[in-house]
């Protein structure tokens, strides 16, 4: 056990905004329809987050050269605050930990050709320039809610929800945070593209709220049982992996799994999961299926998934969910989570 | 939780100024300066063209267990640094390990030779894309040095990104979660963050002079550094040299403006981590401020620094005098500059100093290294988007 317990969580995905609407197409399992993109970097069809304008939803204050990276992370974190019904106001000691693969690749690549194409090199919108920063989006933040406490940005790919889990944990365990915002974004855009040729691409945002598990009253999701990760040959480093993970777990005690990997990676995946668990896993997730390859955001959205399913499943009051990543870098990890065990505990009212 | 005491082992160093913990000592106690007219980018169109350039780095002497090409120029810089901590260390076996390193741009360097081939019509290489995820930075590492069951984490707080590492390894060591760590920060030199600083007026066109009253802005830079961390008990039981230990650290955030650093958020971070390393002010005798040598960073972290300790506070430095702005390296090789300074009994010098701006009212020891007996040493970062981290260390013995 790692002390670390998730109260609350929220989502902005193709399925639509907020937490119902990602539960919501988990349960029905349906895909999203992909829609036509196209900007001066490529085109492509991709699963966005619908009807997000940034303007829109946030206002036209500090927004006019701001990254779509940030923006979702801002309205995912203003959502989840108000699911929670202001319960919990932030102390001076909330942090927030995001994960991501490379920040903004639309703005990182609109800065460039800038400088390359414009009368001098230096003619650039300096106000883009923190947008630019993989930073931007934890940092905005902070900016937008008032957050001062512990503020990191992690870059892990795929592999985010363990790394950021992981992170926020130690930060919790040791008390440099009071609860932490943690979670993950990946935007699309035609910069993204170029990067990550050759599947459907997803865009989301997922944020949990996580603290010790003594740190209140607040009713509780899941408890954090274990966070591993290997790097080596895909299929055993996941198998690795996973043994450590559940090293004292009964097997049979595994309700849930999300599978998050790259989409080339899936049948690893799923290979290297049936040679530690088995093939009775009952409930078997791929969000990438449903709502495309969401990059950093993919194992976030994995971890989410299983906690909706979760709230409509009895069988799963009390057991193990367990959400696996593989990259195409090597790195394999997991996060097994045990899910709240009364009812009351599980819808988290 | 029962808290083990950590110490610095190792230190391994890519710089303007030299490569190997030894030469950058040399470079440090020397004031030798890093900046050359920068060549890993066209600098045509700029006014001017200065920068902390590593020369003569050659990949192929570090990296044999993957392919050169796969790696980006930070990356090959973090197994570098990687490789010669863990040899300065004597590091055979790692047990548990975690690799930690900061970054600001990651790949950022190949994502804008993409960029640049669309906008001239052509079509991007194969390799670059898979040189642009910043996690590959300690996963490089982790495949050079044959490590599997390891924590590899890339911590992208931009210009503070070295200091979150370094903490992170900390904790992780202080709490028993690894055997090792390698921490630290590694950045290429890029377009963007030079493009972005000149356009801000903040590039100084020839060289950079923290803390001085015509001080013009940064020089951008590039490297690594890395640190090995270790349980005190451990070091000492394989005969490990010390150099320095780990006393705590402090992070916060502004929760303010995107760019221009806060005085009361950036002085709440010292105090959070001499009350982490259970300090008080008088105990600093030294500190490696952030000192980048723009007009607004070098007055507003003095100030802090004066809101902190007072009038009468301790020395305070700034290496990127001669290393530039090593973005995500940054305050990883100025840790590394403390942990010498503590092992080696040196202050190393603020150069390029003329004369002290009223606004910074602090000793920087100008120009020439003095000697000193140092205990604690304070190691400041700030960033972009208000992220600030302060390291403490201390001599060990």
């Amino acid at each position: 056990m790692t002390g670390i317990v998730i109260t609350a969580w929220s989502a902005l995905t193709p399925f639509g905004h907020g937490r119902a609407a990602f539960a919501d197409g988990v349960r029905a399992g349906r895909p999203v329809d992909p829609v036509s993109t196209s900007d001066e970097w490529g085109t492509a069809d991709a699963c966005l987050v619908p009807d997000f304008d940034i303007v829109e939803q946030l206002g036209r204050k500090g927004t006019s050269s701001m990254d779509r990276t940030s923006a979702l992370a801002v309205a995912t974190l203003r959502g989840l605050q108000r699911d929670e019904d202001g319960s919990h106001a932030p102390d001076p000691r909330t942090g927030v930990v995001l994960g991501t693969t490379s920040g903004s690749a639309a703005t990182q690549f609109a800065f460039t050709r800038d400088s390359l194409t414009r009368r001098k090199p230096y003619f650039v919108n300096p106000a883009q320039m923190p947008f630019a920063l993989m930073n931007s989006a934890a940092a905005q933040c902070a900016m937008w809610h008032g957050l001062a406490g512990p503020n990191s940005t992690i870059a892990a790919g795929r592999g985010a929800a363990t790394a950021v889990l992981r992170y926020a944990g130690r930060l919790l365990r040791t008390g440099r945070a009071s609860g932490v915002f943690a979670g993950a974004v990946e935007e699309h855009s035609g910069a993204r593209e170029l990067l990550e040729q050759g599947q459907r691409l997803g865009e989301a945002s997922g944020m949990f709220f996580l603290q010790t598990a003594d740190a209140g009253n607040r009713p509780v999701l899941a408890e954090v049982v274990a966070l591993t990760t290997r790097i080596g040959e895909p299929r055993r480093a996941l198998a690795e992996s996973l043994r450590q993970a559940l090293a004292g777990c009964r097997p049979a005690d595994v309700w849930g799994l999300a599978s998050v990997g790259a989409p080339e990676l899936s049948e690893v995946e799923h290979e290297a999961a049936v040679e530690v668990l088995g093939q009775r896993v009952g409930t078997v997730v791929q969000p990438g299926q449903l709502v495309g390859d969401t990059g950093a955001a993919s194992g976030v959205l994995g971890v989410a998934a299983l906690l909706a399913l979760a709230e409509v499943d009895a069988s799963a009051r009390g057991r193990l969910a367990v959400t696996t990543s593989v990259d195409r870098d090597g790195t394999a990890g997991c996060v097994v989570l045990r899910l709240a065990g009364s009812s009351h505990q599980a819808r988290g009212d | 939780m029962s808290q083990q005491r950590v110490v610095v082992t190792g230190l391994g160093v890519v710089s303007s100024i030299g490569t190997g913990v030894a030469e950058y000592a040399a470079g440090l106690r020397a004031g030798r300066s890093g900046a050359r007219p920068i060549s890993v980018f066209d600098t045509g169109g700029f006014a001017h063209d200065i920068g902390c350039e590593v020369v003569g780095f050659d990949p192929t002497r570090w990296i044999t267990e993957q392919p050169v090409e796969d790696l980006g120029r930070a990356a090959q810089f973090s197994v570098a640094a990687a490789r010669l901590a863990v040899e300065d260390a004597g590091l055979t076996d790692f047990g548990r390990a975690m690799v930690c390193l900061g970054t600001t741009d990651g790949g950022g360097d190949a994502g804008e030779r993409i960029a640049e081939s669309v906008v001239r019509g052509g079509f991007p290489a194969r390799e670059l894309a898979r040189r642009v995820p910043a996690a590959a930075l300690p996963v490089a590492v982790a495949r050079e040095l044959r490590l599997s069951d390891v924590d590899c984490t890339t911590v992208a707080t931009a210009c503070a990104a070295g200091n979150y590492a370094i903490g992170n390894g900390f904790d992780a060591i202080a709490s028993g979660d690894v055997d090792v760590a390698l921490c630290g920060g590694a950045d290429a030199m890029c377009r963007m963050t030079f493009t972005g600083f000149y356009r801000l007026g903040a590039v100084d066109p020839q060289r950079c002079r923290p803390f001085d009253v015509d001080r013009a802005g940064i020089l951008t830079g590039e490297g690594a550094g890395v640190l090995v961390l270790e349980p005190l008990d451990a070091a000492v039981a394989r005969g490990a040299r010390i150099y320095a230990e780990v006393l705590g650290y402090g992070l916060n955030c502004d929760a303010g403006h995107p760019v221009a650093p806060d005085r009361d958020s950036v002085a709440d971070c010292m105090r959070l981590a001499l009350a982490d390393a259970g300090r008080t002010a008088a105990d600093v005798d030294l500190i490696s401020a952030h000192g980048t040598g723009t007009k607004a960073n070098d007055a507003i972290e003095c100030g802090a620094i004066h809101d902190v300790f007072g009038a009468a506070a301790p020395r305070t430095v700034s290496v990127k005098s001669m290393l530039g702005h090593t973005m995500g390296a940054a305050s990883a090789l100025s840790a590394i500059a403390c942990a010498v300074a503590i092992a080696e009994g040196f202050v190393p010098p603020t150069i390029n100093h003329v004369e002290t701006d009223p606004a910074c009212a602090i000793d920087c020891v100008p120009n020439t290294a003095v000697e000193a007996d140092l205990r604690v040493v304070q190691n400041n970062a700030l960033a972009f988007g208000g992220n600030n981290s302060v390291v403490l260390f201390g001599r060990h013995g």
